[in-house]
């Protein structure tokens, strides 16, 4: 934006170009890249990854934080983050465990995510209505759940005998497993909502300037507090399929889902800030996620240096999201002179 | 550069340039699509107050940021005490200049004597000694004759007071010139006669002021000399006592060409009443406002910074909760709106004053901008169809020369005019009865102006009533078919378009800034 009205503007050189709109590419696409070379890779060493056995394993075993994931998008895109759903999925497999000793599947799994839907509208109604910053509200609600759940169980596992409990968790249909389905669903469903519908672009105006939004006449309350209903959902849709897959639960399952969520929406590209990001590239960063710690075990290596790995992975790709954006700064600023 | 003799703001007086303070020489500086300042020399001798006076966008504030070295000028240079001064304002402040501002510089948590030594404490080995600082805080009360307590929390003190520590800050530091930019807006007369005592122990200390002021009857009485600008130019500089309000008017307007206006103005449906407002407060900021609207009128509202102008156009838009009165759509009586959506259920829009800020979400495209309002219009139930969105979005640009080719892009990457062009759009999507514009053409090309100013007139003749905001009077006088005056949060006047011109509104809106105590408390 830094015209200069005078200076005679020197035809951009094709190479600056080249950078230019290269670094643009590689910002947009260039995480997909990094999956396409991270699978080659990962199928090229280890014979056992690009089996249909272990697809499906895979999908089996993300499904939960992948489900989680889609709702975290909105809950990223607008401008905040929930970080109670690990004790929220925690309470929700509870939830449908408990029922599920006694009652039909069908009402365990209700019940769930009627807690589910319970947790979302309180996040949503303290950070959309009381305006408590999303980051503590959600560690506050995060621990509360955390103590109803080893309060309610004793921190002792509940086990279902139950046959029919553990259908959607380890069902498969022609050797693919139900929970992946929901996950594909999940994704596919929040794709579209996100990217063509009212509310979707709702989500993104809110997160891009919430200010804006406001004098634009959108609900900016409503639109911040759905997206931590959708995430509470989102738990109780996990917390079922855990504890379907397990035919038990008991509180702290998964203490670190919470962090594999926002790294799988964070590694695909969609901005902290809020405004910016979309549901492919959480496919994306899930498929990532997925394939490196699938790429450990298959290796057979001491599972403790995934999380080194991980970590290494996710500051890298947003260190070179930064280098490369600069980069395009720079050659824009070279390249394409004033802006109209 | 050009030859310095008899241009105004140069210090005449050859035994002055000995006593020189600060001379700026050949400054310019330019905006993208504006020119902020052209060929300006200001000179501030020591043991001066020198006023700067001048119309909303006439320069001074750029003026200011150049000599703090906020900004860099594109030519010229500014020396302070024969030096030449380059580089950030932290170095320029290193030099001896102080810039205190509207907005304080206050860390309201801190105590008022750590404030004011605030980056420079007095230690004794590695601690901060608080006996001497005690001692360095007292003796600079006593030194401006003011009595705050060392150990107040700094934002519990009123604003007076918190400008004091400010002037305190600049002392302790030794600064020998100081810049202050509207200082006295928000104090009540008697804080601001404290503020001009203080001003006048600093002068008989040798320190140099650069004093800005919308207040006239203030400058004059305060001040040594006073410099006046106009489009970016520093017009005359002389002595107080050798101007009157009149003459700084008049010199602030330039030759006022009283042409009479090119065509006569529609106004056929103002009889239809389109909103009437009755009694309409914001506390602290808005007295009793009333006024009509007719339907299909453009009504300009004229006034200085801080006259209240934007916050009236926030509280008819819902945006202020504060607000209350009554207000009439097309006859019947509204409860006040308490939300923007409330407000746009009456058919009333706003379109702010920041762009960037409140107007457009930048990380989306363009074409999402305009239909932002408006979305359910362009939908089939829940679903948004990008197609048809964008279809909607070209036809609405297309008379505003927008190019649609461009409506996938973002909203960032568009020039100042093609983002409020996306502003003015979003609003012609919806359709709204009546539309709040605020400063809607600031820091926009002519072009995009003739074009945006175009728009606005047309639709006024379809029937929407519009409320015009706009420092740039000649827009106002140009655009509105009445101007109203606001000063200081009150209804001063109103003039309609044949009578309208900038030296009326600017009078209007002056006299009231005299005498120096006049306004709304706090």
């Amino acid at each position: 934006m830094t015209a200069s009205p005078t200076a005679q503007q020197p035809r951009p050189r094709l190479a600056e170009k080249a950078v230019y709109y290269g670094a643009a590419l590689l910002r947009t696409y260039g995480i997909v890249l990094a999956l396409v070379v991270l699978v080659a890779v990962v199928a090229g060493s280890s014979p056992g990854f690009a089996t249909s056995t272990n697809i499906a394993n895979l999908f089996s075993q993300w499904a939960p934080a992948g489900i989680m994931a889609v709702a975290m998008t909105f809950v990223i895109l607008t401008g905040g983050f929930d970080l109670s759903i690990a004790s929220g999925f925690s309470l929700c497999a509870i939830t449908a465990a408990g029922l599920g000793r006694t009652e039909a599947p069908a009402v365990a799994f209700l019940a769930a995510l009627g807690v589910g839907l319970a947790i979302g509208l309180v996040n949503g109604v303290l950070v959309a209505g009381a305006k408590i910053n999303p980051f503590i509200t959600t560690i506050g609600t995060g621990f509360i759940l955390n103590g109803i759940a080893l309060v309610a169980t004793g921190n002792v596992a509940y086990v279902v005998d139950d046959p029919g409990f553990g259908t959607i968790g380890a069902g498969r249909w022609h050797g693919f497993p139900y929970s992946g389905m929901v996950l594909v669903v999940c994704l596919v469903v929040g794709g579209v909502v996100l990217a063509k519908t009212v509310y979707g672009q709702s989500v993104y105006a809110v997160g891009g300037n919430a200010e804006a939004s406001r004098l634009s006449g959108i609900r900016v309350g409503a639109t911040v507090g759905s997206a931590y209903v959708l995430s509470g959902l989102s738990m109780g849709v996990a917390g079922i399929i855990t504890a379907s897959q397990l035919n038990s639960a008991q509180a702290n399952i998964d203490p670190d889902v919470v962090f594999d969520v926002i790294t799988i929406v964070v590694l695909g590209g969609t901005s902290l800030a809020g405004g910016v990001g979309s549901m492919w590239r959480t496919a994306v960063g899930l498929g990532i996620i997925a394939t490196v710690s699938n790429a450990f075990s298959l290796a057979d290596v001491n599972p403790y240096y995934q999380d080194i790995v991980k970590g290494c992975i996710i500051v890298g790709a947003l260190a070179f999201d930064v280098y490369v954006r600069r980069l395009a700064g720079r050659a824009r600023a070279r390249a394409a002179g004033p802006t109209a | 550069m050009r030859e310095a003799t008899g241009k105004p703001g140069r210090a005449t007086d050859g035994a002055a340039t000995a006593r020189l303070a600060l001379r700026a020489q050949g400054i310019h500086k330019a905006f993208p699509g504006a020119r902020a300042l052209h060929d300006v020399d200001f000179d501030l001798l020591a043991g001066e107050v020198h006023g700067l006076v001048g119309q909303n966008g006439a320069g001074k504030s750029t003026l200011v940021k150049v000599i703090t070295g906020a900004y860099d000028a594109d030519a010229g240079v500014v020396e302070a005490f024969g030096e030449v001064r380059h580089g950030n304002p932290r170095a320029r402040q290193r030099s001896g200049i102080a810039a205190i501002y509207q907005e304080l510089t206050i860390v309201p948590e801190m105590s008022a004597a750590a404030n004011v030594f605030l980056g420079r404490p007095h230690r004794r080995g590695l601690f901060v000694s608080r006996s001497v600082t005690h001692r360095a805080f007292e003796q600079l009360t006593t030194r401006l004759g003011l009595t705050i307590d060392p150990d107040a929390r700094a934002g519990s003190l009123s604003v007076a007071n918190q400008q004091m520590l400010e002037l305190m800050r600049a002392l302790a530091a030794d600064h020998r010139i100081l810049i202050m930019d509207e200082p006295s807006a928000s104090l009540g007369p008697a804080e601001r006669e404290h503020l001009h005592e203080t001003i006048r122990r600093l002068r008989e200390a040798g320190v140099a002021t650069v004093y800005v002021s919308h207040n006239l009857g203030e400058v004059l009485a305060l001040c040594d000399r006073v410099s006046v600008m106009r489009d970016g130019e520093l017009v005359a500089t002389e002595p107080a006592d050798r101007w009157t309000r009149e003459r700084l008017v008049t010199a602030m307007l330039g030759h006022v060409v009283q042409e009479p206006r090119s065509k006569p103005r529609r106004r056929a449906d103002a009889a239809q009443e389109a909103l009437r407002v009755e009694g309409l407060c914001v506390p602290g900021v808005l007295d009793d406002i009333s006024f009509t609207l007719g339907r299909g009128e453009i009504l300009g509202l004229g006034g200085l910074v801080g006259s209240g102008r934007t916050e009236l156009l926030r509280a008819l838009a819902g945006a202020n909760a504060e607000a209350h009165g009554r207000l009439f759509v097309r006859g019947q009586q509204r409860p006040w709106p308490r939300t923007v959506r409330s407000a746009l259920a009456l058919g009333i829009a706003l379109a702010p004053e920041d762009r960037q800020s409140q107007g457009l979400v930048l990380s989306m495209s363009a074409g999402a901008n305009v239909s932002l309002s408006d979305m359910q219009t362009v939908a089939s139930g829940p679903v948004l169809p990008e197609r048809r969105r964008l279809r909607r979005a070209a036809e609405i640009l297309a008379p505003l020369a927008f190019d649609a080719t461009r409506l996938r892009e973002p909203a960032s990457s568009f020039s100042g005019g093609n983002q409020q062009k996306l502003v003015v759009g979003k609003w012609l999507h919806r359709r709204p009865d009546v539309l709040l514009m605020d400063e809607f053409l600031r820091g926009i090309d002519v072009g995009a102006k003739a074009e945006l100013l175009a728009v606005v007139m047309r639709l006024a003749a379809e029937g929407m009533s519009v409320i015009l905001v706009s420092s740039e009077l000649e827009e106002l006088v140009e655009g509105a078919d009445r101007v109203l005056v606001l000063a200081r949060g009150r209804l001063v006047g109103e003039v309609d378009h044949a009578g309208a011109s900038v030296e009326r509104i600017l009078r209007l809106a002056f006299d009231v800034a005299n005498p120096a105590g006049q306004g709304p408390a706090s």
